[in-house]
């Protein structure tokens, strides 16, 4: 268990370091000098050559990444072009929007997908499931930014209900958060009613129902706890890939999280800061990844982490 | 059959609808309206419903925007500023025009082209590639297995997006650059479910007939592994179609699709997008009818046809 926790550990630590690494060459290869944008109108290319040194960006792509190194072991991730702060710092102040973001999403997706989709999973081939299925097809088939538009412009800008982007009062996080579970309660409640149409045709119900127990309990205490890991498993990875930032509809509704942040770090070729932020998210991802895979023996006691299936 | 089949050399068969007390004798108790009520009978119905439906909303989009160089459209790039900003319905202009005065339906159907050019460009390249990495780990195994494992967790484990922008800011908007980029994210789930299916195929006793009869290992994998699991994998990819399209609109939305004045359907959205505020809301939701129409077409015809070829494998779920 110590040894299997301590290899996933490790497995994270590496795969963090790629991403970085992997964004730290693409960035310093991509077109665009971020010197230009931080220069005053009109630069000199002496002025652009003191902020490309101020910035470190005179030396070569090894020697750069070799530095970079050197801060990283030493916890200093750089500091922001754009806010002339540690860029760390910068993406933790943002960081907490997301979280919330990202909870309330999955606490949402998870209250009304797991009903929907067992609702759906018991009354399978009928004309109403069908319904449904045609409906969690099309929540899975809208573009996310549009839907964060349609409900902007029905809910913000027609009926004035909530303020139309930011973070203004607390009811700033409903329409992000309608936006963002419609897609997610699509794609889980289809995988709940898969998981649980097995599950309700399975030998071990029959024996149950022959002896007389209840059909509230053959749903829930059977059939759904053994469906329940793999549909943990799903909301697990989903709520680690928000964390990467759920980029669009934080753009769409200006919602100050670390998507908003990468996107605007990216226009101004903020290096620093692009890489800060991907560190703590891609960490942040494989940590509740690795969260999710510890709580298997707990849900399942069949499983047993660090065998070859695990 | 009224009569007993008489075979010659054989003991006389009686014909069993003739022997009294003998279940062929009676009515079936299943009858043809149970059948048809039954739940294979409804599944089946019901595929063949999302299938119609699919296509239908799938065709809405397609056939007009395969036709767009072809109907008498007003030029998509360039409009007239004297009529800018048209509501829709009016004169000329179906789904009125943007602030420059282009006309919006040229330019969602000359905008749909692009997108599914990228679409299906990008679903052939990663099908092709996730078909033949997911057929070589699972046919193969070993070290093989391992590399292309790895790197579909390692590809998981990346802010994908936050990739696509840096990649598509690195090589330039073009179509060609977009469409990889699209492959590149997309190619993981073919992979991944040529493998699983590759993975049960290669210890069916054909192909163990076939490795005892002298056969390549290739050519077991491409003649006779392959083509039975192709028909699983392509309904995927045909779900991926629609994949292709939202992630292509996404990146043209965040600034990182084919420029402008060239109109795509992410683009279009993200022009309208600081319009809507200002009262013209069809900028934003007209277009974005398109992409979900498209999406949902494909997305159900794949649907559907997932539900067939699984109930051709016997499969209940």
């Amino acid at each position: 268990m110590l040894m299997y926790v301590l290899k996933r550990v490790g497995q994270t630590v590496l795969t963090a370091f790629l991403a970085v690494a992997t964004v730290f060459v693409l960035l310093r290869m991509a077109p665009g000098d971020p010197a230009a944008n931080y220069a005053p109108p009109n630069p000199s290319s002496e002025q652009l050559e003191a902020i490309r040194q101020q910035f470190g960006l005179d030396q070569p792509v090894p020697v750069q990444f070799w530095t970079f190194l050197q801060h990283l072991f030493q916890g200093d991730v750089g500091t922001s072009f754009f806010f002339k702060r540690p860029a760390l710092d910068v993406v933790l102040e943002r960081l907490p929007y997301t979280i919330t973001l990202a909870v309330a999403s999955i606490v949402v997706t998870a209250l009304v997908a797991i009903p929907l989709g067992v609702w759906m999973a018991r009354r399978n081939n009928t004309a109403p499931e069908l319904g449904a299925n045609i409906g969690t097809i099309a929540g899975q088939s809208m573009p996310d930014f549009w839907i964060g538009f349609v409900l902007l412009i029905l809910f913000a800008v027609n009926l004035h209900w909530f303020a139309p982007s930011g973070f203004d009062s607390p009811a700033s996080i409903i329409l992000p958060t309608v936006t963002i579970a419609i897609l997610q309660i699509a794609l889980i409640s289809r995988l709940v009613r898969r998981e649980m149409v097995v599950n309700l045709a399975s030998p071990y119900l029959t024996v149950a129902r022959s002896r007389g127990v209840s059909e509230r309990a053959l749903t829930w205490r059977y059939a759904f706890a053994n469906a329940a890991l793999p549909v943990v498993t799903a909301l697990g990875t989903r709520f680690a890939a928000m964390l990467n930032g759920v980029v669009i509809v934080e753009v769409v509704f200006n919602w100050p999280g670390v998507g908003e942040l990468v996107v605007n770090a990216l226009k101004q070729r903020d290096f620093p800061l692009i890489q800060a932020t991907v560190l703590v998210t891609v960490l942040l991802a494989l940590a509740v990844q690795l969260l999710v895979d510890l709580l298997y023996p707990l849900m399942d006691p069949r499983v047993r982490l660090g065998e070859a299936s695990a | 059959m009224t009569t007993s089949t008489n075979l010659p050399g054989h003991p006389q068969v009686p014909n069993l609808a003739e022997v009294p007390g003998s279940i062929l004798g009676r009515e079936s108790a299943v009858t043809k309206v149970l059948l048809r009520r039954s739940a294979a009978a409804r599944r089946a119905r019901y595929s063949t419903v999302k299938i119609w439906v699919g296509a239908i909303c799938a065709g809405v989009v397609v056939i007009p925007v395969v036709l767009a160089n072809v109907l008498p459209l007003p030029d998509p790039i360039v409009g007239a500023l004297s009529e800018s900003s048209l509501p829709p319905f009016s004169a000329g202009h179906l789904l009125g025009t943007d602030p420059n005065g282009r006309d919006l339906l040229s330019r969602i159907l000359h905008g749909g082209q692009t997108s599914l050019v990228i679409g299906f460009l990008a679903i052939f390249v990663s099908g092709l590639f996730g078909i033949v990495a997911g057929a070589a780990a699972g046919y193969f195994g070993g070290w093989v297995d391992t590399i292309i494992s790895r790197l579909l967790e390692a590809q998981m484990a990346l802010p994908l997006l936050l990739m696509l922008l840096l990649v598509v800011a690195l090589f330039g908007p073009s179509i060609p650059v977009i469409t990889l980029v699209i492959a590149f994210a997309q190619w993981p789930e073919p992979a991944r479910i040529t493998r699983a299916l590759v993975l049960v195929e290669r210890e069916k006793p054909y192909v163990a007939a076939a490795r005892v009869l002298g056969l390549p290992k290739l050519s077991i994998l491409s003649r006779h592994v392959v083509p039975n699991i192709l028909q699983q994998v392509l309904v995927v990819v045909l779900l991926l179609l629609a994949q292709a399209v939202l992630l292509e609109s996404a990146l043209s939305f965040l600034g990182a699709g084919v420029q402008r004045p060239y109109p795509t359907w992410g683009g279009i959205i993200s022009d309208g997008r600081e319009l809507f505020v200002t009262g013209k809301p069809w900028l934003v939701t007209v277009p974005g009818v398109a992409i979900a129409l498209l999406v949902v077409g494909v997305n159900l015809v794949g649907d559907g046809l997932r539900d067939r070829v699984r109930r051709a494998k016997g499969d209940q779920t």
